[in-house]
């Protein structure tokens, strides 16, 4: 599944930072986070809310919201740097080669288009096709998404279809042009759990047969699972822990995504009587501790974790691994 | 997967409900609103057909016939130049449709352009275009009127008369264009703001939607953004505004033309109609009384339908 190491990731973050304009001046919401997205390789974002995922992805694209900005860094994806494109050639990348699925299918359709304009829009856009052209692709599509009678649901308008479906078209929009990537913005977050692991085969069969790559962005560890091939676990902003996704699950290296495993409930838990879970919340951005950030919440931290921040390297024995802790060769140690 | 097959059923061979049918269902319900609806459409026709309905010309005078109450062969009387009332009322209602529409028609479209572009790019632009709407608003409407017509009307008429001198075309003479031009015009130039600021609000609301977001994420223009994803959007409740305009459009021309700075005799308009009935109403209270029962009429019609309108098209707000 892992694309071939030695080539040029598809997608290269560098160093990507974004503030945000408040009152009290800048405040810093992404802090220097580098990761990199290999060609057919699906890569799960993951962190709790507010930790600057969304706003990752969405600084890829150059469709941060108002008063935020990237302040530095690089995204190089096929050679070319995103951050750093004129407007005119970002547009070609949005929906041409990168498609976005996003959060809420529920208000991330047009309520006044026909689903099928929708799903033809980016193909009129970016692949200059006739209507008639357009309509049949589009008809594939859905029928690709796992739509039913998807023909005849061209004409339906987005309130007709009910969220799973929604979010079906959502994805069937974001693959229209076949793009080399697809970052998925919690695409299941707003679904009922049934849904959600529909979304996710639905998602794993496209991969079987159009081999693109995908960021899956989601607060949930244990959906991904059995989807992505590596993950990279955001905090307050910054990336504390990078790794494949089954040494991530049987030896997390950080405090931090030990708690996000540990908070995920389990039926064999008999014994425990409470849901276990991470303590505090994370820092508010421009209310950030010197140190690591994930301190003042860590059952583990110890004096040197409040004056400096951890940088992240890869685990002891080399890999793919990468921790940001000064602990991390304990734990890790301590687990195996 | 079966349930996803039983809701494909029960989907599948009911024709595709929209916002608009829905609409349309909820407003045969409101039967003030239906009613409403009826009359305007038969003033409209009336409006539309008047010169195949009027029984007479409405310029030509029967002078002995003079001030006439009501008659089989005048059934609205006649005025003090003996001409009959009921044709006169029914190119009123010509004049003030025409009026009502394209004053509506322009001030919208200014309302729209100014108001989604102010909205979308917000900023210096948006601080502009609320600025000049802000002071469009402040002046008294009359006030505006007539200084738009002093000022515009001597230069049109001259430009006019140049023309009919290089052409010899006879349209040219034609006094009741200049009316109709500089009613039009200068009623679109104080009737804009509020749809300006309604279309801004709404645009403001609707610009930060996901679904926006998603057509950037497409990578789709800023116009067809615009066109497509926000004003398609935020039109719902200019409608309702637009139907209650058509109504204030009609007693803005009829208050104009009362006043003498409106349409101009001889060409018939419910407000001169009712500035001449006015004169005479205690010895022919019909003069008076068929225009002003028409006003009211078409007034309260677009009223109540605006209201109907605005329950039908947002349905969350009743009861």
């Amino acid at each position: 599944m892992a694309g071939e190491k030695p080539q040029e990731p598809l997608l290269n973050v560098r160093d990507l930072s974004i503030e945000v304009a408040t009152r009290n001046g800048p405040a810093r919401i992404v802090d220097g986070i580098s990761l990199t997205v290999d060609k057919g390789e699906t890569l799960g974002v993951v962190g709790e809310s507010g930790c600057g995922k969304s706003l990752t992805m969405l600084s890829l694209l150059g469709l941060l919201p108002n008063k935020i900005s990237v302040i530095g860094g690089s995204a190089i994806f096929k050679g070319r740097d995103l951050l750093a494109m004129p407007h005119r050639e970002l547009r070609k990348v949005r929906g041409g080669e990168i498609g976005f699925v996003f959060q809420d299918p529920m208000t991330s359709l047009n309520p006044v288009v026909r689903i099928g304009q929708q799903v033809m829009e980016p193909l009129l856009y970016h692949r200059n096709m006739s209507r008639a052209e357009a309509r049949k692709r589009a008809g594939e599509l859905l029928k690709l998404v796992g739509i039913p009678g998807a023909e005849e649901r061209l004409d339906n308008y987005p309130h007709e279809l009910s969220g799973g479906m929604r979010q079906r078209v959502m994805i069937a929009i974001g693959l229209a042009c076949d793009p080399a990537l697809l970052i998925a913005d919690e695409p299941t977050t707003a679904l009922d759990v049934t849904i959600q692991a529909q979304i996710v085969d639905i998602v794993k069969e496209l991969r079987a047969k159009l081999g693109m790559s995908i960021v899956w962005i989601t607060h949930d560890l244990a959906l991904i699972a059995g989807l992505v091939d590596r993950v990279v676990v955001l905090y307050a902003g910054t990336v504390v822990e990078d790794a494949p996704v089954d040494v991530l699950y049987e030896n997390p290296a950080h405090p931090y995504t030990r708690g996000l495993l540990a908070s995920i409930p389990r039926l064999k838990d008999e014994g425990a009587e409470k849901l276990s879970s991470i303590g505090g919340t994370p820092p508010e951005p421009g209310r950030r501790p010197a140190g690591c950030a994930f301190a003042p919440r860590c059952p583990i931290a110890r004096a040197e974790c409040e004056r400096a921040a951890p940088a992240l390297e890869p685990l002891k024995g080399g890999g793919p691994h990468r921790v940001a802790c000064f602990a991390a060769g304990e734990i890790a140690e301590a687990v195996a | 997967m079966s349930d996803m097959a039983l809701k494909q059923e029960d989907v599948r061979g009911e024709p595709p409900v929209n916002l608009w049918r829905d609409a349309w269902y909820r407003l045969k319900q409101n039967r003030m609103a239906l009613t409403s609806l009826v009359i305007i459409l038969a003033l409209a026709f009336i409006a539309v057909f008047g010169p195949w309905l009027t029984p007479y010309d409405f310029l030509s005078q029967d002078l002995i016939a003079r001030n006439q109450p009501p008659t089989w062969a005048h059934p609205f009387g006649t005025d003090e130049l003996g001409r009959d009332v009921l044709s006169r009322v029914i190119y009123g209602t010509r004049t003030a449709f025409i009026v009502a529409i394209s004053v509506t028609a322009v001030a919208t479209l200014i309302g729209i352009v100014l108001g989604a572009l102010a909205g979308y790019f917000g900023g210096l632009f948006d601080r502009f275009v609320m600025w000049f709407t802000d002071m469009t608003m402040s002046v008294p409407q009359l006030l505006l009127v007539v200084v738009i017509n002093a000022s515009l009307k001597p230069p049109l008429a001259r430009w006019m008369e140049a023309q009919y001198l290089e052409t010899l075309n006879p349209i040219y003479r034609n006094s009741i264009i200049i009316d109709f031009v500089l009613v039009f015009g200068s009623m679109a130039l104080i009737t804009w703001p509020p749809y300006a600021r309604l279309v801004r609000a709404q645009v403001l609301s609707v610009r930060n939607r996901p679904y926006v977001t998603a057509a950037r994420a497409l990578g789709l223009s800023t116009p067809v953004i615009i066109a497509r994803y926000i004003v398609p959007n935020a039109l719902g409740p200019l409608i309702v505004a637009v139907s209650a305009g058509l109504g204030t459009a009609m007693v803005l021309e009829s208050a104009f033309s009362f006043l003498g700075i409106g349409v101009n005799p001889p060409m018939p308009s419910w407000g001169n109609m009712i500035a001449d009935g006015l004169r005479v109403w205690r010895n022919y209270p019909h003069l008076l009384l068929a225009p002003a029962m028409m006003l009211a009429l078409a007034t309260v019609a677009f009223s109540f339908l605006g209201d109907g309108l605005n329950d039908a098209l947002n349905p969350k707000g009743q009861k």
